[in-house]
């Protein structure tokens, strides 16, 4: 066959294809919508969850996990695209975390030290461990699915900025049930979560986003 | 037709909307500088081995066309895909460099005056769809048939054609993975 055979083909392929951003949002809506309604119903939500809106120690953590979550879908979709690593911006990402270790030294400094031990330790740590990758399986097989029509050439660094990004979206969820109000705790263990589920879509993605 | 468009940007704004002739006239004004590109690389492959490269290319450009940021220059993005596409081809078949000298031998005597930008792993691909998309790509690309045509012939709407057709591009470039790792 030769190449001008080829393009013929391909000029008469007009079929068009939804962008990557709104590929990615048709399914990651629903995605969330659906860990929120499986939280509701396995743990339910947290009693005084209207009351909280007060309480500035207790809100940071959507502030950070939003964030953190808008940043890296942001960061992904870039990542997608061929030339994306060239042109990708990584900073922000530092920007956050930089904002959740701040959060962490200010409720360290201002957490008297009989209470640090408590306050660190909480009472939920295991269902926090257990509850946020599981609640991340929906938001980051979204981002996947997403991915996968995308053209990534860096197949890892992408994986793990989606599992990123799906997981801080899950801790945003799991926050409407979790009681634990220190920062000591909630940085603490969101983070070691969300780590968990970033190494494990770097994994992911260095086998599944090649094209 | 308007003013002669000739910037790529253009062209392939016009293509992601629909308009199937600026389409071809991108593709058309890639395919020599991608086959510049993949000479440069891998003389060693013979002038079909390389087109087979640079069809390989073409095709993972128009799979992924939608990956293009409008905003953003033609020419990264182009290049981005096409890099990564050469290397996974010349990987591919470094692989499988252990073929017997005699094979290399008759490449090198292949008649020089056969047309350059005749390549075999396309249409040992189109092969492997099942007949139906084998018949479409074929009428399509090799005869020159318009849609209508086609849909005429096979007792199919155009619409139908147009996502069967769109479906075989795909697969080719499935089968090819499969088939050249």
């Amino acid at each position: 066959m030769n190449t001008d055979d080829l393009i013929r083909a391909l000029a008469a392929d007009t079929e068009a294809e939804a962008s990557l951003s709104g590929r990615m949002w048709l399914v990651l809506v629903p995605a969330l919508i659906l860990a929120l309604a499986a939280l509701w119903l396995t743990l339910g939500f947290r009693p005084d969850l209207a009351e909280i809106f007060g309480n500035a120690r207790a809100l940071i953590r959507w502030g950070l996990t939003i964030t953190l979550a808008l940043v890296s879908i942001r960061i992904a979709l870039v990542l997608a695209r061929p030339e994306g690593r060239s042109v990708v911006r990584l900073w922000p990402l530092a920007v956050v975390a930089g904002a959740a270790t701040g959060t962490l030294i200010w409720a360290y400094v201002t957490t008297p030290a009989e209470g640090l031990q408590m306050a660190v330790v909480g009472k939920t740590i295991w269902t926090c461990l257990v509850a946020i990758p599981t609640l991340s399986v929906l938001p980051v097989g979204a981002l996947f699915w997403a991915a996968r029509r995308g053209a990534t050439r860096v197949p890892a660094l992408t994986g793990a900025v989606i599992g990123l990004a799906g997981s801080a979206a899950a801790a945003a969820v799991y926050a409407t049930y979790c009681i634990e109000d220190s920062p000591l705790f909630y940085v603490t263990w969101y983070s070691l979560a969300i780590i968990g589920v970033t190494l494990v879509s770097a994994a992911v993605g260095q086998r599944i986003l090649r094209w | 037709m308007a003013a002669q468009i000739d910037d790529w940007g253009q062209l392939l704004t016009a293509a992601n909307a629909g308009d199937e002739q600026a389409y071809t006239r991108f593709l058309q004004a890639v395919a020599p500088v991608l086959r510049g590109l993949v000479r440069a690389r891998g003389a060693s492959l013979g002038a079909a081995g390389c087109e087979d490269v640079v069809q390989e290319v073409m095709l993972a450009i128009h799979l992924k066309r939608h990956t293009w940021d409008q905003t953003a220059p033609v020419r990264p993005w182009l290049y981005a895909i096409a890099r990564y596409k050469v290397v996974d081809a010349f990987r591919a078949r470094g692989r499988k460099n252990d073929l017997p000298i005699e094979d290399f031998a008759e490449m090198l005597a292949a008649s020089p005056d056969r047309d350059p930008t005749e390549a075999t792993d396309m249409a040992k691909m189109i092969g492997m769809l099942d007949g139906r998309s084998e018949t479409i790509v074929r009428k399509i690309g090799l005869e020159g048939a318009s849609m209508s045509e086609v849909a005429a012939e096979l007792r199919m709407s155009e619409g139908a054609i147009r996502v069967a057709l769109h479906r075989a591009l795909k697969n080719l470039a499935v089968l090819r993975e499969r088939h050249i790792k």
